[in-house]
């Protein structure tokens, strides 16, 4: 039966209702798609054809297969809280939203996994899974409200993947409907290194452009015993850089080992989660050790010792649980933060070699004064990912190109100390032409070559994750696009 | 190659706001929005954003479309209503960012331009204008109601009714409410009409005004009643300014800013006097308090309003902060606690009134999971958009402890919410007031009361 409700006049709108079968799952009318005309990554604007919510596998097939059947480009969306617009609607894409796929279907205590669909959020497996005394480790800072879906897509990492590795480290299996609208599993008993293709490896971190993960069987870990955490100032970046590589010189592994710089400091200090930093350091550390209690004391005495001999100005334990809490509060609402000192704000994900760190911050600043834009650092030290922040008001003329060239610009540094242009966030939309900066062209065929047997009509999420020619161009094209529709 | 330092990294100036589809009066802040940076942390906080899974409805994407009628790129509409009317204003989303963005102050100045642009009409225009103009900010017709209301309670009316087809007739949610209306007692502001001062028990250490509302007092008037004696039992003088009015709440809630700026100023003006604002009602604090948001274009009563909000304070923190007697007597009882929005994520009350109740000998606390999650009482909200109100009552539901005799929270819209809520779970949970609860301590103590 066709469904009721609908107010359109567009024959698309209404068979795809009715796929999903009820009026409220499909929106289409200009006022509510502007919500979706961008993610976390808001320099890129661009209307839905729609938004349709399916309730099951089934139902995100039968829309793949309609897309598929009459040239409709559709992506695949979560929370949309990715930071380099995977999920922004390039070519008006119909979207599917995974959002009300939302369950944990089962819990393997014994074998240490658990199955989700791709809509529930990041943070509250974890929370399901306490009381017996287990976790899920890769926590994006965005955990709270990220979905596990969009983690496979962005292959997300997190302050604890020093140790624990980021999400496909933790991916054992995945249920995929393919751009075609085929329904395939890859991993089905959960069991690693199956024979063939590796394709768990392939699909997580393909944003979107190879298939819809539909069902997701996820490693789930035993909480360590123990974990303590240490703060440390210091009066001068150097000396913080210098203590991070000391520390993993030293053969510590840390299970988390953040640092944020002066500007950082003002943002999460002037938002919502302050501890009272001092304004006037240059650096703090915040490291976090894990594991059996016995000897997780002489671990944090020696971080403690290595920082003072980097000149640290004060250092000191998390007295309990709840001043640990406040910590990580504060680091991991860290980007939002940015919004209380800045309108907006690009949020860049370079990886470099740590020994290079004091380099590159310094090569970050140059940027920052060329450009006249502040630059506030937060970084997942320990792997050297580092998320430079470029803060802008994108009201002023002018100012969002700005942002766009000088995160670009520090991308361009990590790639030339021979890091690369994404730690964790991907590609997207945002660094395209800076995957030129680490991949040659050949390299860069060689990989669309693959995203064409998967999805060969591109009609899935296209337009992201590789260059287009013409960056100048492009960057143009696209504000004068914004611009006539902000006009429209 | 990029190069940072081409021509077009000159400074040029700042938009201006030309381009806005909002009307001049009353603008919604641009300020507002400039904080929010799309993070999306707000997403999950959101009840109406779990009950839809759309972000239309959450946060984040409200103010994205506020923000987009602000650019041009929006007109104000049927369809930009929906969104914006759907929202609780429930502040849980405040709480949750990262950069302290005001979305509720941002929803409700949206809704003040919907209002303008487009005034309600028809049977909703006379309903509302019934209930937030007829109704709510005279006292007399609200007392006159409440007697009827005692006379359909003690008539035997209400027994007819509830026996006959008659309620069969009345929308589910209107016969929700029915069942559940408490019993209407005499409300303090008749009760002392001619009493000025009402003396502390014993020396007075500090002397308060009380904002008695129009809804509590009708239908709550035993909860201003403990009000009154738990104040006066601690050193307060209290005084009950005559010429008070409603807080405004609905109304500007409603998007009806005018009359909320018209209650502002006659109830500013009737607490001219006091030092202390005492409210025992958490909408109507949270209303109080942000009164120098309805006066941006109004410099004058702008600065009026800012001494008057600080005066404002609910009652648990009042105690908490003043200090208060520890009941002796003991009330052995299992009591759960809901945090009401507008006093934990609209005033940042959370652990006074918790500890009010855990001061009380023999009271147990059993915790709720989600405890400052919307009840989806939400002032009105479970009248204008019943279903939506009632999808998110069951999910508040879910979260309530089987094993507690009481439900205990701060603001009467949510103990009206809570009580159809335990009556449509099966459940027998009594729903308090925090201050009721201490009150029959002392009661107790003193030998009188039946608790």
């Amino acid at each position: 039966m066709p469904v009721k409700g609908i107010k359109s006049n567009d024959q698309h709108i209404w068979n795809l209702a009715n796929i999903v079968g009820d009026a409220r799952s499909i929106i289409y009318h200009k006022e509510d798609l502007i919500a979706y005309d961008c993610d976390g990554f808001t320099l890129h604007r661009h209307l839905p054809k729609a938004v349709i919510f399916p309730k099951n596998t089934e139902e995100v097939a039968a829309l793949v297969k309609y897309c598929a059947n009459h040239q409709l480009p559709f992506l695949a969306r979560g929370a949309g809280t990715g930071l380099s617009g995977g999920a922004i609607p390039l070519n008006g894409e119909v979207i599917i939203s995974l959002v009300r796929m939302k369950k944990l279907l089962s819990v393997d205590y014994e074998n240490r996994r658990a199955v989700v669909q791709p809509g529930f959020v990041n943070l509250k497996l974890t929370n399901s899974i306490s009381d017996k005394g287990y976790y899920y480790a890769p926590d994006p800072s965005s955990q709270y409200c990220c979905t596990i879906g969009g983690n496979v897509a962005e292959n997300a990492g997190g302050a604890h993947c020093l140790k624990y590795g980021v999400t496909t480290n933790h991916i054992l299996g995945l249920e995929v409907v393919l751009p075609n609208g085929q329904i395939i599993e890859i991993g089905a008993n959960g069991i690693l290194d199956e024979p063939g293709y590796d394709l768990l490896g392939l699909l997580t971190g393909s944003e979107g452009t190879l298939g819809i993960v539909t069902k997701i069987t996820v490693r789930i870990l035993k909480n360590p015993e123990s974990k303590k955490t240490v703060l440390a100032y210091f009066d001068k970046v150097e000396d913080g850089s210098q203590a991070v590589s000391d520390i993993i010189s030293a053969g510590i592994v840390p299970a988390a080992l953040e640092m944020m710089d002066k500007t950082a400091i003002e943002g999460v200090e002037a938002a919502s989660f302050p501890v009272g930093h001092p304004k006037d350091i240059e650096a703090l550390l915040l490291i976090e050790v894990d594991g059996i209690e016995a000897g997780l004391d002489e671990q944090i005495n020696q971080i403690v010792d290595v920082c003072l001999t980097r000149n640290v100005r004060e250092v000191r334990a998390a007295k309990d649980e709840a001043e640990r809490g406040r910590w990580w509060a504060n680091r991991k609402t860290g980007f939002g933060a940015m919004g209380a000192i800045s309108p907006d704000y690009l949020v860049q994900d370079g990886v470099i070699p740590r020994s290079k760190l004091p380099e590159v911050l310094k090569r970050i600043n140059q940027i920052s004064e060329e450009s006249g834009l502040r630059i506030a650092n937060i970084f997942h030290a320990g792997d050297g990912n580092l998320h430079p922040l470029v803060l802008f008001d994108a009201r002023k003329p002018g100012q969002s190109e700005k942002a766009l060239i000088a995160g670009s610009a520090c991308l361009q540094v990590c790639a030339d100390v021979g890091g690369t242009i994404t730690g964790e966030h991907g590609v997207g939309i945002e660094k395209r032409e800076e995957m030129r900066f680490v991949f040659t062209d050949e390299e860069i065929i060689a990989q669309t070559e693959i995203r064409d047997v998967f999805n060969p009509g591109n009609l899935l999420n296209a337009g992201k994750l590789f260059p287009t020619p013409g960056r100048c161009v492009e960057i143009k094209r696209e504000l004068k696009e914004k611009e006539t529709y902000t006009k429209a | 190659v990029l190069s940072i330092k081409e021509a077009d990294l000159k400074k040029d100036p700042a938009c201006t706001t030309g381009l806005s589809n909002f009307l001049l009066k009353d603008h919604p802040d641009e300020n507002k929005w400039a904080d929010c940076v799309h993070c999306g942390m707000c997403l999950e906080s959101c009840p109406t954003y779990e009950i839809t899974g759309q972000e239309q409805h959450s946060p984040r994407g409200r103010v994205h479309l506020i923000k987009s009628v602000a650019e041009g790129r929006l007109t104000v509409n049927e369809q930009f209503m929906d969104p914006v009317f759907a929202c609780l204003d429930c502040r849980a989303c405040t709480t949750a960012c990262p950069a302290d963005v005001e979305v509720g102050g941002l929803i409700e100045e949206a809704r003040g331009q919907i209002r303008q642009a487009m005034p309600l009409t028809g049977l909703k225009g006379t309903v509302s204008k019934m209930f937030l103009q007829g109704l709510f900010p005279h006292q007399n017709r609200l007392h006159t109601l409440g007697s009827l209301l005692k006379f359909y309670q003690k008539s035997g009316m209400q027994k007819v009714v509830r026996k006959s087809k008659l309620i069969n007739i009345m929308p589910q949610h209107l016969v929700d409410m029915e069942s559940i209306l408490p019993e209407v007692k005499e409300p303090v502001r008749k009760k002392y009409k001619d009493v000025k001062v009402i003396k502390s028990r014993g020396e007075t250490k500090r002397e308060v005004a009380l904002l008695t509302g129009c809804v509590m007092d009708v239908m709550f008037s035993d909860i201003n009643e403990a009000t009154i004696n738990v104040l006066t039992r601690n050193g307060s003088d209290v005084t009950i300014p005559k010429n008070q009015t409603c807080c405004g709440a609905l109304h500007v809630h409603a998007g009806d800013r005018d009359m909320g700026r018209k209650l502002a100023r006659q109830n500013i003006e009737a607490f001219k006097d006091a030092d202390k604002v005492i409210v025992n009602a958490a909408g109507c604090g949270c209303a109080l308090r942000e009164y120098p948001e309805l006066f941006h274009d109004d410099p004058e009563w702008h600065e009026k309003a800012e001494e008057f909000s600080v005066k404002v304070e609910d009652i648990s923190k009042y105690l908490f902060e003043t200090g208060y007697e520890i009941p002796k007597a003991e009330l052995k009882t299992r009591i759960t606690y809901h945090d009401a929005c507008h006093l934990a994520h609209g005033q940042g009350v959370r652990k006074e009134p918790r500890d009010l109740l855990l001061n009380i000998p023999g009271v147990k606390m059993v915790h709720m999971p989600n405890s400052d999650r919307c009840c989806g009482s939400a002032g009105i909200y479970n009248i204008t958009n019943p279903e939506m109100a009632s999808a998110v009552l069951d999910s508040k539901m879910e979260n309530v402890p089987e094993d507690v005799e009481m439900i205990s929270m701060g603001n009467p819209g949510c103990m009206l919410q809570m009580a159809i809520g335990v009556q449509k779970h099966g459940r027998n949970q009594k729903i308090v007031h925090t201050v009721q609860l201490l009150d029959w301590a002392y009661q107790k103590e003193d030998g009188k009361g039946e608790h």
